[in-house]
């Protein structure tokens, strides 16, 4: 389990369930740095004039809002903190949701909540699990934390409250807005397309996925540590199936599955 | 407030405010700029095709605020169609693509009076179809002095084996394009071409032409903008109204007109009102389309 | 339509290929501000800068390193992290299809949209339309920049959706989290338990609304556009000053045809 992250209530109708938020994701990978090519020296990244072209220390940085090219509204570092909600340290559930699963599009980041023991309303998280799973719903919430508003759900899986913070809507891109236009397929091509991802579908087993591409990248920097030449293999791509050949590409591959 | 929904290729759009006046002191309402739009638009479309745009909305009219939108606003109907532009490794922004009717007007409704395009295409963001230069002339000059300047121009850039053609701004100035259309062009090409251009006009023409951006080497010349040729530039797309007191428009003319304006001192003949620009497009059809088909090669590159 | 992708390859199925781009499917709504000079209002750049002599170091003079000791690095080229699976950079490979509804949510990453490149438009209709009937979605592996990624390649209104899968290992156990009571069976629940469940069961149902994503919007931003609206009204921008004008030349080539050109235009 890991660390805590942040504290606060859920609050639902004048009803508190203090909890503590963790991750539950951890992705841990191999860091890079820049290097400047000649001297193998590190680089540091820095705000440069662009007419000056000179480092520009922070106490000499404003931030511009473009109204047109080339032209800014000033905009103070006080300004904006103002508008920065506080944080309040209460999960506000606005509303319960009939939903067995949200569009997937929507979901951000999520946390696993664990019951605020040194408070004694922490009892009721059990009971939140058990409500929630009785009636099928989910907590539409909205709480800021760490200087921005969210908006989530929260969610009861098995013993256990999930909290997911959500995109808001017009953050997310229409499906029909990409512009694309149907093809006409043929029925035969259907039929035979379904028929092959009936054959090559099973059941989701995420362990059998492993990041491969992380331990070649290890293996790769410990050769180059030894001093070994590494062999440079160019990227295959595959040869695009012709529209007039997709019947018989669909063909040969159900044959194959078989 | 009037609300008009219409119907235009089986899309709704809800039509507001149309009896706002947003060239308060010519008098032109939203509805003759959705009008006017929804004439000029055979024109003026495949100029807009696959670009993205950049939207200078006037919802209070031209005497009152503007803003300058590059996003392509979040509440647009689905069939809205947008690209994504990445500017300068930037995070990729979803920009407005008008290749229809529907979308020209919907951008119109939000009072857009100028629409703004880049020299390339979405799909090719650093292709440009055409290499620009952009003549803006300081106080005291005028359109005379950009007519002068651009005829200089048409003369050298033909020497150079290179046609071109013109459009004015709506404004002063005047922009003078020559076609590309070759997938090789870069605006790194296009803007070392038109720099070395603007150079030795400045060098010939100095009491004339400047390609120094300082304001105040502007004063009383025309300044050769050379820098438009870039990818995070746009320019006034053509056929676009402009928000000037009167609506007038970014129009096409023939080098014959050109030489006439200077010929006879009348720079009135430049400019080019809403009503006029519709009158000359039906007539004589989209005098700017082979800027988007003519292909040529910049020599000495 | 043309959209410009962030990655293009193929999306393949068994013996069909279809070549497409992968474009974003979400836009952080946020309102973005330039850095700028205070003194001049100039645009400040992000540029990585050499600690020897603080000069600004283009993109063609950096590498990429790995720290292995104190200033020790091992440099990793971009040719050579290709080389690592040279088959999978450009192919997203569907290796078997799933029920996406199977998949716990907390595997979710990041959402994107697939689109055809030209001539892949009849296969990936096709690929679109299997997909919906059947209600499955696809799993692959393919590289993108540094890194390796696990996709599910579903169906959605028309176009493929890809959602990044984080691997099993990343996706920590909720064990532990939730108290040791409320493991406990539900006969052993207390009365008194049962009958605040009853009372947070019925705030629940009282409190129940249809899911409308659209009503929540974001406070921050609609602040923020407020005070640009007002300052807009208040102050005037500020103007970025020109860059200086640069020497107006170019390739000793050029000039020299454009001068001669010139000299032409003026004997008229």
């Amino acid at each position: 389990m890991g660390a805590t992250i942040w504290k606060g209530a859920i609050r639902f109708n004048g009803i508190d369930v203090p909890v503590k938020l963790h991750t539950a994701v951890s992705e841990e990978r191999i860091q890079f740095h820049l290097l400047h090519r000649s001297d193998k020296a590190r680089l540091r990244q820095q705000m440069i004039c662009a007419l000056e072209k000179e480092p520009v220390p922070p106490e000499e940085q404003a931030r511009g809002f473009e109204v047109e090219e080339g032209k800014y509204l000033i905009v103070e570092p006080g300004e904006i903190d103002s508008l920065t909600p506080e944080s309040s340290r209460v999960i506000e559930v606005q509303e319960f949701v009939k939903s067995s699963r949200i569009d997937p599009f929507y979901l951000d980041h999520v946390y696993y909540l664990e019951p605020d023991s040194a408070n004694v309303l922490s009892k009721r998280y059990g009971l939140v699990v058990k409500a929630l799973q009785d009636l099928g719903a989910v907590g539409i919430c909205t709480w800021s934390m760490r200087k921005r508003s969210h908006f989530g759900a929260l969610q009861a899986t098995g013993t256990t409250l999930r909290l997911w913070t959500l995109r808001y809507a017009d953050e997310i891109l229409p499906a029909a807005s990409l512009g694309l236009k149907e093809a006409v397929l043929s029925e035969k091509e259907l039929s035979i397309g379904s028929e092959l991802i009936a054959k090559m579908s099973g059941p989701f087993v995420p362990a059998k996925y492993a990041d491969e591409h992380e331990k070649k990248l290890r293996d790769l920097i410990e050769r180059k540590a030894r001093g070994e030449k590494i062999e440079i293999r160019p990227p295959r791509e595959r040869q695009a199936t012709q529209e007039d050949k997709l019947l018989e590409a669909l063909e040969a591959s159900l044959k194959k599955a078989a | 407030m009037s609300r008009r929904v219409v119907e235009i290729n089986g899309r709704r759009l809800s039509l507001a405010n149309l009896e706002k006046d947003l060239y308060p002191s010519y008098g032109f309402t939203k509805a003759r700029i959705l009008e006017y739009y929804r004439r000029i638009a055979p024109y003026m479309l495949p100029h807009l095709q696959g670009r993205a745009l950049t939207l200078k909305r006037y919802p209070d009219g031209v005497a009152k605020e503007f803003f300058f939108e590059k996003r392509c606003p979040s509440h647009r109907p689905e069939w809205v169609k947008t690209a994504q532009v990445a500017i300068n490794g930037a995070e990729p922004i979803f920009a407005c693509v008008a290749e229809d009717l529907e979308t020209l007007l919907w951008a119109e409704n939000l009072a857009s009076l100028e629409l703004h395009v880049p020299l390339a295409r979405a799909a090719t963001p650093d292709r440009p179809d055409a290499m620009v230069f952009d003549l803006d002339p300081g106080e005291p000059a005028g359109v005379p002095e950009s007519a002068k300047v651009a005829l200089i121009l048409r003369d050298l850039l033909s020497r150079m084996g290179l046609e071109s053609m013109g459009k004015t701004s709506g404004k002063k100035g005047l922009h003078v394009y020559v076609p590309l259309n070759r997938t090789e062009a870069t605006f790194e090409q296009t803007k070392t071409f038109s720099r070395a251009v603007a150079g030795i006009l400045q060098r010939h023409y100095p009491d004339l032409v400047t390609a120094n951006m300082a304001k105040e080497e502007r004063r009383s010349k025309v300044f050769i903008n050379w820098s438009q040729n870039d990818a995070k530039k746009t320019m006034i797309c053509v056929y676009s109204l402009r928000a000037e007191e009167r609506p007038s428009v970014s129009f096409p003319f023939t080098w014959d007109e050109l030489e006439d304006a200077v010929r006879l001192a009348d720079p009135a003949l430049l400019k080019v009102l809403h009503d006029e620009a519709v009158r000359r497009a039906e007539e004589r059809g989209d005098r700017f389309r082979d800027v988007l088909s003519r292909a040529q090669i910049l020599p000495h590159l | 339509m043309a959209v410009r992708g962030m990655w293009s390859g193929t999306i393949s199925f068994s013996l069909v290929a279809i070549p497409v781009y992968l474009v974003k499917a979400v836009e952080p709504g946020r309102i973005s501000f330039r850095l700028l000079h205070t003194r001049e209002y100039s645009p400040l750049a992000r540029r990585m800068v050499c600690p020897e002599d603080g000069a600004a170091v283009g993109w063609d003079e950096i590498v990429r390193g790995y720290e292995a000791g104190p200033e020790q690095f091992i440099v990793v080229t971009d040719e050579e992290l290709a080389s690592l699976s040279p088959e999978r950079s450009r192919t997203i490979e569907i290796s078997e299809f799933i029920d996406l509804a199977d998949v716990d949510p907390v595997y979710f990453d990041r959402p994107y949209y697939l689109v055809p490149a030209k001539g892949g438009e009849k296969a990936y209709s096709l690929l679109v339309e299997v997909l919906r009937r059947a209600n499955k979605a696809g799993l692959a592996k393919f590289v993108f920049g540094e890194r390796e990624y696990l996709v599910a390649v579903s169906s959605r209104d028309g176009a493929l959706a890809v959602i990044t899968l984080h691997y099993h290992d990343a996706v920590r156990s909720e064990e532990g989290m939730a108290p040791k009571e409320a493991m406990a069976p539900k006969e052993a629940m207390a009365a008194a338990d049962e009958a605040e469940v009853e009372r947070i069961n019925g705030v629940m149902k009282a409190m129940l609304g249809e899911f409308d994503p659209a009503k929540y919007a974001d406070s921050r931003k609609h602040a923020i556009r407020e005070l640009l609206a007002s300052k807009a009204h208040a102050q005037a921008p500020v103007e970025a000053p020109a860059l200086p004008g640069e020497e107006a030349e170019g390739p000793a080539d050029l000039v020299a045809a454009l001068e001669e050109s010139m000299r032409q235009v003026k004997a008229r």
